[in-house]
């Protein structure tokens, strides 16, 4: 019923159409030597605040850098004032447990204050991304629970990304993380070729920036031309060059999803988002304020953390009356659909007939999202479901419809970091289907099957990221 | 009675709390490898003064394993399994010796138990797999038709390599033992490569101790405890533990159908217990994990009475647990600290939950 309703391409409130190109990557440095910029295909640095030694900085602009300084909100006015001395272009500000109105309200005050200055706001969250172990390993031993075979878990930062996207739709989202080095060799030697290019991916496909910690080990070998450093370095540039490459300057990609995630509180939230994009549901991120009816077009199911408000029920309520799959996670109250019994209730769930669509209240906050991630796609049904991927448990496909030419582009992410073939099925139809790779570069043709009104194809080695170009079957004339 | 508990109490202490003098866990680094392979991830953490040697041992350790699952997957169309599957009915074929052995182990389990464990229910399986995604229920032609492909004994292994169906549509599935296997081979690379302190997990379901960690005297994994009552545990040295337990039910329907499938019935097991099995290798575990949840505690116990080295706890959601076997150890920690209980040698306790 709402086929093609997918690629009537969402875009939420209009945001992101003036948006500068995203995926920029920030590298976090050591006040060791550095490289020059031209070589690193990197060109903004991030020092953190006290800078020991200022004439770094100037060091650092001479071999070709942007340089940015981290500031908290207890030293924000400090770090502009030095960022304005030593010709740096702006300041990143972690405005650690500040709310977001504070943090924002900050920001605006900073800005006005050095206009010449470029201010970002960091995203608290952001994690290392990996296909996650089970075991936790520190000092103290190792702490092992049993359980049946579990699938891989992956630590995403994609419902980060979509989080901020709502809040701060003007902003591309900002995030950075720790790398773990609890691993004696990681320590030393830092993280591998593979996790820099996995990090730079993942904020490629999700279209946002990243500021990622460069190993003194590797920028010290690496200023000093040391072959083992320039080997490992030189793979990441093929990721960082892959990710700077935008078609329509200016005009970037929008996200294409048929579900909505109702929240604004990303912690209650988070299990529930990071498995979904597990499973590659396509979804954006709605704020209770942005439940009107002109916002859902192009949605089939929204999933709702947050209590809605008298009207905002009334909305979900005529959402479903039209088709449309509602879930509400853990939320009490008298709703309108109420009016009417369940047509199925046990202790975990109800679930209500309103129109030609459903609403289900599951009673329990998320609690295994394996589970509850199974029951979104078995509640979209196969028809609904947009993407699927088979034989990757560890990729994640995030699709975007580039407008000037109408082109799909599906951005692939494999965390497992070995070469995986990987089997999609979209809905709709496509009259070439190119595959970009760092590794092959630009493009492999790929032979789809059409099935049902949906396309198959299989990538035959996605290694850490990919891209996938799909243009649209052009309608003939009618004769 | 008095005396047994004074002395599992002290065997308990100095397996578990003492720490071993002059090794420490400061001094010693550790290595900690992962990797993506049977559709879960296997990791190995290792303890050795030679960080560079036992990183390589254990990328060949991993190695292994992603070249075990490129033989025996059952996604991949190109993998000696698929091969067999589709090409050894009603004549045989020439299988690797991994392959081999690992279908004589499942054998092995089947005729224990009876036909409970049984690596031929791979169609009835994969027909369930689609009511799982959501797709339709089988009908009971469906069902009929994937369980006349199902049945161990026609499977005839022709020594030293060959193997051949004795039915048109037989398929083997390895997923209740082929994780087993795969880290018994790692832990023999490991062991080859000088690596004397390891612990491998196989997707949380599997693991294995080789040597122990500083500073203690093994390896513990709290054990799988759907009543969150009970907190059971192993020490693992030498040894491996596996868990087997039904695909927890969906939200939404209660009575969805889980992953493990009766060979009899053709039907999704109906269970309220979680299983845990502890012996020497993991390939053992591994497969009798899924074979003693498919017989219950009742029938299982019968089952490793005759099984030297293996242990094993049922335990349901409501607490209710049943311990059996011989040789090797399960600790409980109940609710009161006072008590506790183990498997011990020639016994099995039974025990009902305590009533809150």
């Amino acid at each position: 019923m709402r086929l093609g309703k997918f690629f009537s391409a969402l875009l939420l409130g209009g945001l992101l159409v003036t948006q500068p190109a995203s995926g920029k990557v920030f590298l976090k440095v050591s006040q060791a030597e550095l490289p020059p910029a031209r070589a690193m295909g990197v060109s903004d640095l991030v020092f953190v605040w006290p800078v020991g030694n200022d004439s770094l900085l100037s060091k650092a602009n001479a071999l070709g850098y942007r340089i940015f300084l981290e500031a908290t909100p207890g030293d924000l006015s400090v770090v502009a004032d030095a960022a304005e001395k030593t010709n740096a272009v702006g300041v990143i500000f972690d405005a650690g447990n500040l709310d977001s109105s504070a943090s924002e309200e900050v920001l605006r005050s900073a800005q006005s204050a050095h206009s010449k200055l470029s201010f970002l706001l960091l995203n608290p969250g952001g994690k290392e991304p990996q296909m996650k172990a089970r075991l936790v390993v520190d000092r103290d031993g190792i702490l092992q629970v049993s359980s049946p075979t579990s699938q891989p878990w992956v630590d995403s930062n994609l419902g980060l990304v979509r989080f901020a996207r709502a809040f701060r739709p003007e902003a591309i989202p900002l995030y950075s993380f720790h790398w773990n080095l609890s691993d004696a060799l990681r320590k030393k030697l830092g993280p591998t070729a593979e996790d820099y290019s996995l990090a730079i991916s993942e904020a490629d496909a999700f279209r946002a920036d990243v500021i990622l910690d460069l190993h003194e080990g590797l920028q010290k070998g690496l200023a000093h031309n040391e072959a083992e450093a320039w080997a490992l370095w030189n793979n990441v540039k093929r990721y960082v060059a892959l990710q700077s490459v935008e078609s329509a300057p200016g005009m970037p990609p929008m996200p294409l999803a048929n579900t909505g995630i109702v929240t604004n509180n990303y912690r209650v939230s988070y299990e529930g988002i990071n498995m979904m994009a597990r499973h590659n549901i396509p979804f954006v991120v709605l704020r209770p304020a942005d439940l009107e009816a002109k916002r859902l077009d192009g949605l089939d199911m929204l999933v709702v953390f947050s209590a809605p408000s008298i009207a905002a029920c009334r909305v979900l309520d005529d959402f479903a009356k039209q088709g449309g799959i509602v879930v509400l996670v853990n939320l009490r109250g008298d709703f309108p659909w109420h009016s009417s019994e369940p047509i199925r209730r046990n202790v975990q769930s109800a679930v209500y007939n309103v129109g030609t669509g459903q609403i289900v209240e599951f009673a329990e906050p998320v609690i295994d999202p394996e589970v509850f991630s199974r029951d979104m796609r078995r509640l979209m049904g196969v028809q609904r479901s947009s993407l699927s991927l088979w034989n990757s448990l560890t990729t994640i496909a995030v699709p975007y419809r580039e407008k000037p030419v109408g082109e799909t582009i599906l951005n692939l992410v494999n965390y497992a970091l070995e070469p995986e073939p990987v089997q999609v099925q979209i809905n709709g139809h496509f009259s070439s289907i190119l595959y970009e790779s760092p590794e092959r570069g630009c493009c492999q043709s790929i032979t789809p099957i059409e099935r049902d009104g949906f396309t198959e194809f299989v990538i035959p080695a996605l290694i850490i990221g990919g891209r996938v170009h799909l243009k649209p079957t052009v309608a003939r004339p009618q004769l | 009675m008095r005396w047994n508990r004074m002395l599992l109490a002290l065997l308990i202490v100095v397996i578990m709390g003492i720490p071993v003098v002059g090794i420490s866990a400061q001094t010693i680094p550790f290595v900690h490898k992962k990797r993506y392979a049977m559709g879960t991830v296997y990791e190995v953490v290792a303890y050795d003064a030679e960080v560079a040697r036992a990183s390589a041992v254990i990328d060949k350790a991993l190695d292994e394993v992603v070249r075990l699952d490129t033989m025996m997957s059952n996604y991949k169309p190109e993998s000696d399994l698929s091969r067999m599957n589709s090409t050894a009915h009603f004549h045989s074929v020439q299988i690797p010796a991994d392959l081999y052995k690992v279908i004589q182990e499942s054998l092995r389990y089947s005729h224990l138990s009876d036909g409970e464990f049984d690596v031929s229910v791979g169609p009835v399986v994969e027909l369930w797999k689609t009511a799982m995604q959501g797709g339709p229920t089988p009908t009971v032609e469906d069902e009929a038709r994937a369980r006349a492909c199902v049945g161990y004994k026609k499977i005839e292994l022709i020594p030293p390599d060959r193997v051949e169906f004795h039915s048109p549509c037989m398929r083997l599935d390895l997923g209740s033992i082929g994780k087993g296997y795969a880290v018994d081979r790692m832990a023999e690379i490991l062991r080859a490569g000088g690596v004397e302190r390891a612990y491998l997990n196989a997707g949380g379901s599997t693991m294995y101790g080789i040597g122990t960690p500083p500073e203690h005297a093994g390896w513990t994994v709290h054990l799988r405890d759907p009543s969150n009552r009970l907190d059971p545990q192993v020490v693992l040295t030498e040894n491996s533990v596996s868990t087997s337990e039904q695909t927890a039910p969906s939200a939404l329907e209660g009575d969805a159908p889980g992953h493990i499938v009766v060979p009899a019935s053709g039907k999704p097991l109906r269970t309220r217990y979680a299983v845990s099995v502890v012996a020497k290798s993991a390939t053992t575990s591994d497969a009798l994990s899924t074979t003693l949840l498919l017989l219950g505690p009742e029938k299982g116990e019968a089952v490793i009475k005759g099984l030297p080295d293996v242990a094993a706890i049922w335990i349901s959601r409501e607490g209710e647990k049943t311990i059996a076997g011989r040789g090797l150890h399960i600790f409980l920690k109940a609710d009161s600290p006072s008590i506790v209980e183990e498997s011990n040698v020639e016994n099995k306790a039974v025990t009902k939950p305590k009533q809150n």
